[in-house]
């Protein structure tokens, strides 16, 4: 076999991990609209809000330190320490939870019964509050994000794999994307089983499913939009890790909201494993397109091909790959 | 007579083999039930000491050696046990089809005089209680399902737990009584009583000795190489001879496990759970799941049916010839392998065949496309000819000698004649004692030499020394122009198209031959929706023009293929009608193993007979339907008649 | 009416207790129309009761009220002795009152098995923490309401649906599945709104049989509606009978049968 389908392959293998991560994002809107039927539109500045807080308690940030400082005149920055890395996930993991209790508490609660649009208008509103909120919290510029993940290509790999043709000289990963998409890998099964085999997830799915008939079994709504969002929470922190290491904590990581779009758009917006699915599909198929026809059409086309991979579907198939297809029965 | 076969003194009874058993097998699953959704299991020494724990508690209700056990309910370990435990009393059980109706369950408990009756459940005890005053031999019944029991008279009513506690109670006075009555019992003493269907008549009582039942146990197991690693899955009717012969007596000889289903409901995903490596089914469950399996493939994707045809045709041409060890190339063989991964495998487990080292059909034909289907697939299916009276065998198909339209070589120690007249006669260690109070029937039946009557005609092939059946010997007519009228043989070829349940051909000393058929609301009801015909019911689909038009193409294929045989091209099929009804065991027009009641048939539709056999077009009837409650009703239709074109017997000439 | 509170036993053996829940006065208006109009009546441990009436008299709402879908503007609710104050549904069934819907509520997406082990979810009780990790107390929890479930499962006879998504089931096994997740709380209280509505004869025979047996087996009380009178006649301890939000009747099926006022009512009100 020649060098070229090497290469291919290897193009396969970056589009797969690539895949992963917007699959992590596209995972966190699932988890919300399955259960409450509303598009977060603040998925993506959770994850920004996430990496921002996770990176702000690593350095022992001093929160506000703009505002405290602009109004007392004080030249507070941090507080000296450094917390390591495992504390400062939990630490940050605990603010999401915060995060979410608000929100339920001060959004969600006062909006029952409302049309999913007027919802959709909070997040939105919800994305932008956020956005400004964690600038004002923990600065605005660019921050690096290092919890200790191994970075760079893998050598192992890379030397294991050479001459297994003329002229190729091995594959080429990304430690880092190695690693997100085990992670990655791990948190759906584990949200699988959570979802399928806990006393939670049966609830997750039953208020999913039927409002007044979770009711009727005594689950309460509002515990269950807080643990909701608290995982999604979860997810937008794990994502903001991954995607935060990879290409550094600023604004920007918020836009990798578009990026899931096409992703649920193909995987359908209520499916785990469609998200992951159809994350993996849209990675594959843009770098594939970029690698074999980019270069014929002047490149650049990673920016939209997604879309048009996911309008192509919609058309076909318009509840997405795992969507569920209703069937009503007589 | 035939040669005798002795067995040894200490395993010639199953007290004996179940004592054997719980030291030979002992800590190795012997039943296993599926229960609050988890299989449950038993060891062959606990099952002795269950089993014995009820006898003793039977006897200090006063069971006497010699008296009937009935035994009614749906498979179940305890039920099983309740069999034992009756011979180990030195009584005698008798099962009964636990969906029998009052009038039926009256007979047979009347005629054997049961004093001891186990059941299974509430809806068990109060069927008996309705007609108890009718059975004043009726001591003691014994339940086994203790919900909604609560409330009963307990008098003469007693919970199983509660026999068995009592039993283990009074241990020491009962089990040197209990020893007694069982060393009492020897290979001649009788085993079991079997209540046959009877296709026509009043059900007779089959009186089958240790000796029958453990020899047909041996010689079957050996000609199959049954061992202690098999498995089974008990699903039929316990009332029936076969059941008897599976789940007791080739179990206990070979200590095979019994597993018993959660309901009747979830046969089929226990079935998956269970994986039997031995298993039998009569060809209605062959048919009914090779239908749903061609159901549930037209609505799969394309590229999946396309893999599926693909296949499944490889699979035919090469599948049974792999099974048979005959010479297979190794691009085919290859194929075929590629065929199980993707394909058979993964439907064979589907289906709970994944496991299955020897399977069996018989009772009734067997279409050959069928018949093929299930053999490409890599499972090792047999036919069998057997009967009650037999201790099930008498014809049996080595395994490499397997074929779609023979019954197979007479099993190890049957002798087979065929008589001038065409019926069948055998004999064997194995062939029953007696018809119970009915010497008349057994002497008809049975004679001097040992000889039994099957009832059956056929003949054997010289060729190869297969058996092959043609008919029931009395159904074998004569038509009004003297040529030889075999309905069955017409019948069977009509019931492999799918969408044909049942048929009753009529044509004994008439000029023509006409047919009534039923469809298969399944396959029919799937075929009607995908050609959008709505309908409400099952006699408006029955009765629908399109379905008429469909029959009628089959009957056509039939009569063509029937004009090929040169002594029966004058059963070709005239005219028919579609019923209106499903032919039903609840109204007497089926036995409950689902044989035609031809006679019970012809009477009580004579009126739409006599239309068949003249020019109308159509026929109003009215029915009366029994409901599963007992309820009678009436259901009143018009009934179409459509003529069938019939090929002429030029052929015979020529 | 058997009016004093003491406990008696019916003809067939069970124990009827004193009222385990009373509603007094209830009102229970919308705007300005009132679907209740200060009706009282009681439930007794152990009692199968009816509430029976013409379309629009009130039933489902006097169901809603006590399952704390609606909360009356008038009125005491008294359940176990104690008044109840306003609360949720949801802290209602964890008090141990379960519910059945006329239209069927059930998650149509899961399992029978799913379905009914959410009806065991005020009985388990460990934290989110055990459950993510799915060991020790969690694993144990699950496994002790699996049995519990089964049981019930069991019960009913719908095995061969366990693992189906009840969205593909028939009507019929869909109101059982309903029955069994409600009866998997192991409810003090059981209300079954129209439990037999939209069934042909033999399964409401079927639906008959099984909710005998549930106050039979479990000593279960069940408050159930109907419109249709003829079935809950057969099956009901007690019957109330409301017509345009108010009582007209309250008693013995047969002191019922005979209440003019009620004979009015159904005569007056076509029946639908």
């Amino acid at each position: 076999m020649s060098a070229e389908f090497f290469y291919t392959i290897e193009v396969i293998l970056n589009g797969l991990m690539t895949g992963v991560m917007y699959s992590l994002v596209a995972l966190g809107f699932v988890l919300i609209f399955k259960a409450s039927g509303v598009f977060n539109y603040a998925q993506g500045v959770m994850a920004l809000f996430a990496a921002l807080t996770l990176v702000g308690i690593q350095n022992g940030q001093v929160p506000f330190a703009h505002l405290i400082n602009a109004v007392f005149g004080t030249h507070l920055d941090t507080f000296g320490w450094h917390v390591p890395a495992f504390l400062a996930i939990l630490l940050a993991l605990g603010v999401m939870i915060l995060f979410a209790y608000i929100v339920e508490r001060f959004i969600l609660k006062h909006l029952v019964g409302q049309d999913p649009i007027i919802l959709f208008m909070a997040t939105i509103g919800l994305a932008y509050f956020m956005e400004g909120f964690g600038d004002l919290m923990w600065g605005s510029e660019i921050k690096k994000l290092d919890i200790g993940l191994p970075q760079g290509a893998n050598i192992w790999i890379e030397s294991a794999t050479a001459g297994w043709a003329d002229g190729f000289y091995g594959f080429y990963l990304d430690n880092l994307d190695i690693w997100a998409a085990g992670i990655a890998l791990v948190l759906v099964i584990s949200l699988m089983i959570f979802s399928n085999y806990t006393k939670t997830g049966r609830a997750l799915r039953a208020v999913a499913d039927d409002n007044q008939a979770a009711l009727s079994v005594g689950i309460s709504l509002r515990t269950i939009w807080v643990i909701v969002w608290s995982l999604a929470g979860f997810v937008a922190l794990v994502a903001g890790i991954m995607w935060g290491a990879k290409s550094g904590v600023q604004f920007s990581l918020s836009l990798i909201a578009l990026k899931a779009l096409p992703v649920l758009m193909l995987g359908g917006f209520t499916s785990i494993p469609g998200a992951i699915v159809g994350g993996m599909i849209i990675g594959v198929g843009e770098k594939l397109f970029e690698y074999e026809i980019g270069p014929l059409i002047g490149g650049a086309t990673e920016n939209w091909f997604a879309y048009v991979l996911a309008l192509i579907f919609l058309v076909f198939r318009p509840q997405g790959l795992f969507g569920e297809k209703i069937i009503e029965r007589v | 007579m035939p040669s005798a076969f002795v067995l040894d003194a200490d395993i010639d009874t199953f007290p004996k083999l179940l004592a054997r058993n719980a030291v030979k097998f002992r800590g190795k699953p012997a039943y296993r039930e599926k229960e609050y959704g988890i299989w449950q299991s038993w060891t062959w020494d606990e099952v002795k000491d269950e089993v014995e724990a009820l006898a003793m508690g039977m006897l200090a209700l006063g069971l006497n050696a010699g008296d009937h056990v009935a035994v009614i309910g749906r498979n179940r370990p305890y039920l099983y046990w309740a069999m034992t435990a009756a011979q180990c009393c030195g009584a005698i059980p008798v099962p009964l089809y636990n969906d029998a109706n009052a009038e039926e369950m009256t007979y047979v408990l009347d005629h054997c005089g049961a004093r001891f009756l186990v059941v299974e459940d509430q809806e068990q005890v109060d069927k008996v209680l309705e007609i108890q005053n009718q059975l004043p031999n009726i001591a003691e019944i014994i339940y086994l399902d203790k919900r909604g029991m609560r409330k009963y008279d307990h008098t003469h009513l007693n919970a199983y737990v509660d026999v068995q506690a009592e039993g283990r109670a009074g241990h020491a006075r009962l089990a040197p009584i209990m020893m007694e009555r069982q060393n009492v019992m020897n290979a001649n003493s009788t085993s079991v009583m079997l209540y046959t269907s009877g296709t026509t008549g009043r059900p007779k009582g089959v009186v089958l000795s240790n000796l029958n039942i453990i020899s047909a146990a041996i010689s079957s197991s050996e000609f199959d190489t049954l061992n202690a690693g098999d498995s089974v899955l008990a699903y039929l009717p316990m009332a029936w001879v076969g059941d008897f012969i599976f789940s007791i007596g080739q179990a206990f000889w070979n200590g095979f496990c019994v597993a018993c289903p959660e309901s009747t409901d979830t046969m089929q995903a226990d079935l998956r759970e269970v994986g039997p490596t031995y298993f039998f089914a009569p060809p209605r469950f062959f048919e009914g799941v090779l239908t749903t399996v061609m159901i549930r493939m037209e609505d799969a994707s394309r590229l999946k049916q396309r893999i599926f045809r693909i296949f499944m045709a490889h699979a035919k041409k090469v599948g049974p010839a792999l099974l048979d060890g005959k010479p297979v190339s190794f691009g085919d063989r290859l194929k075929y392998m590629l065929g199980d991964i993707l394909v058979y495998g993964p439907l064979k487990n589907t289906l709970g065949l994944s496991r299955v080292r020897i399977g069996y059909t018989a009772g009734e034909a067997i279409g050959p496309e069928i018949f093929e289907f299930y053999r490409a697939l890599g499972i090792n299916l047999k036919q069998l000819y057997g009967q009650t009276e037999a201790t099930v065998f008498i014809t049996q198909q080595p395994d490499g000698e397997v074929r779609a339209d023979t019954v197979g070589v007479p099993s190890p120690g049957v002798e087979v004649k065929v008589a001038d007249s065409g019926e069948i006669f055998y004999r064997s260690p194995s062939t029953f004692i007696e018809y119970y109070k009915n010497p008349e029937s057994t002497a008809d039946t049975k004679d001097a030499e040992g000889w039994v009557a099957t009832g059956d005609a056929g003949f054997f092939e010289d060729d190869t020394g297969h058996l092959r059946i043609i008919d029931r010997a009395k159904d074998v007519g004569k038509m009004s122009d003297g040529s030889m009228f075999a309905p069955k043989f017409v019948e069977n070829k009509l019931k492999f198209y799918p969408n044909i349940l049942e048929v009753v051909v009529f044509g004994n000393e008439r000029d023509t031959c006409t047919a009534f058929i039923n469809i298969d609301l399944n396959a029919v009801g799937n075929w009607a929706e995908r050609n959008n015909i709505a309908y409400a019911s099952y006699q408006e689909l029955a009765g629908h023009p399109q379905v008429y038009e469909m029959i009628k193409g089959h009957i056509e294929e039939v009569n063509r293929s029937v004009a090929q045989d040169p002594m029966l091209s004058g059963c070709q099929i005239h005219r028919f009608l579609v019923l209106h009804k499903e032919l039903d065991a609840d109204d007497g027009e089926m036995t409950r193993t689902r044989k035609v009641r031809r006679r019970i048939v012809e009477e009580k539709y004579s009126d739409l007979i006599t239309a068949l056999n003249s020019d109308a077009t159509t026929v109003s009837t009215k029915t009366e339907v029994t409901y599963e409650d007992g309820r009678k009703g009436e259901i009143k239709a018009t009934v179409q008649i459509s003529d069938a074109k019939t090929v002429t017997r030029e052929a015979k000439a020529a | 009416m058997n009016a004093s509170a003491q406990t008696y036993v019916t003809e067939d053996g069970r124990t009827i207790g004193t009222p385990i829940m009373e509603m007094k006065n209830i009102t229970l208006k919308f705007g300005s129309v009132a679907a209740i109009s200060d009706i009282s009546f009681d439930i007794r441990e152990g009692e199968i009761r009816a509430i029976i009436g013409p379309n629009g008299a009130g039933k489902s709402s006097m169901l809603n009220v006590i399952n704390g879908f609606y909360h009356p503007q008038e009125g005491e609710i008294w359940f176990r002795g104690k008044r109840r104050k306003p609360m949720k549904p949801y802290q209602i069934a964890q008090q141990g009152i379960a519910r059945t819907f006329q239209n069927i509520a059930l998650f149509k997406g899961m399992s029978t098995l799913d379905n009914i082990m959410t009806g065991r979810f005020t009985h388990m009780k460990t934290n989110m923490f055990w459950q993510g990790i799915w060991k020790g107390p969690a694993e144990r929890e699950e496994n002790e309401n699996r049995d519990i479930v089964e049981h019930v499962i069991d019960f009913l006879e719908i095995q061969a649906i366990r693992k189906t998504p009840v969205g593909r089931l028939p009507y019929g096994l869909q109101k059982r599945v309903e029955l069994a997740r409600a009866l998997a709380a192991q409810p003090k209280l059981l209300l079954l709104d129209e439990p037999m509505a939209g069934m042909n004869v033999e399964e409401k025979e079927d639906m008959s049989r099984f909710i005998l047996d549930v106050n039979d087996e479990f000593g279960t009380t069940i408050a159930l509606i109907e419109h249709d009178m003829g079935v809950v006649m057969d099956i009901s301890d007690r019957v109330v009978v409301l017509d345009y939000g108010r009582k007209i009747g309250d008693g013995t099926p047969d002191e019922v049968r005979n209440n003019q006022d009620v004979i009015d009512a159904y005569l007056g009100v076509a029946h639908d």
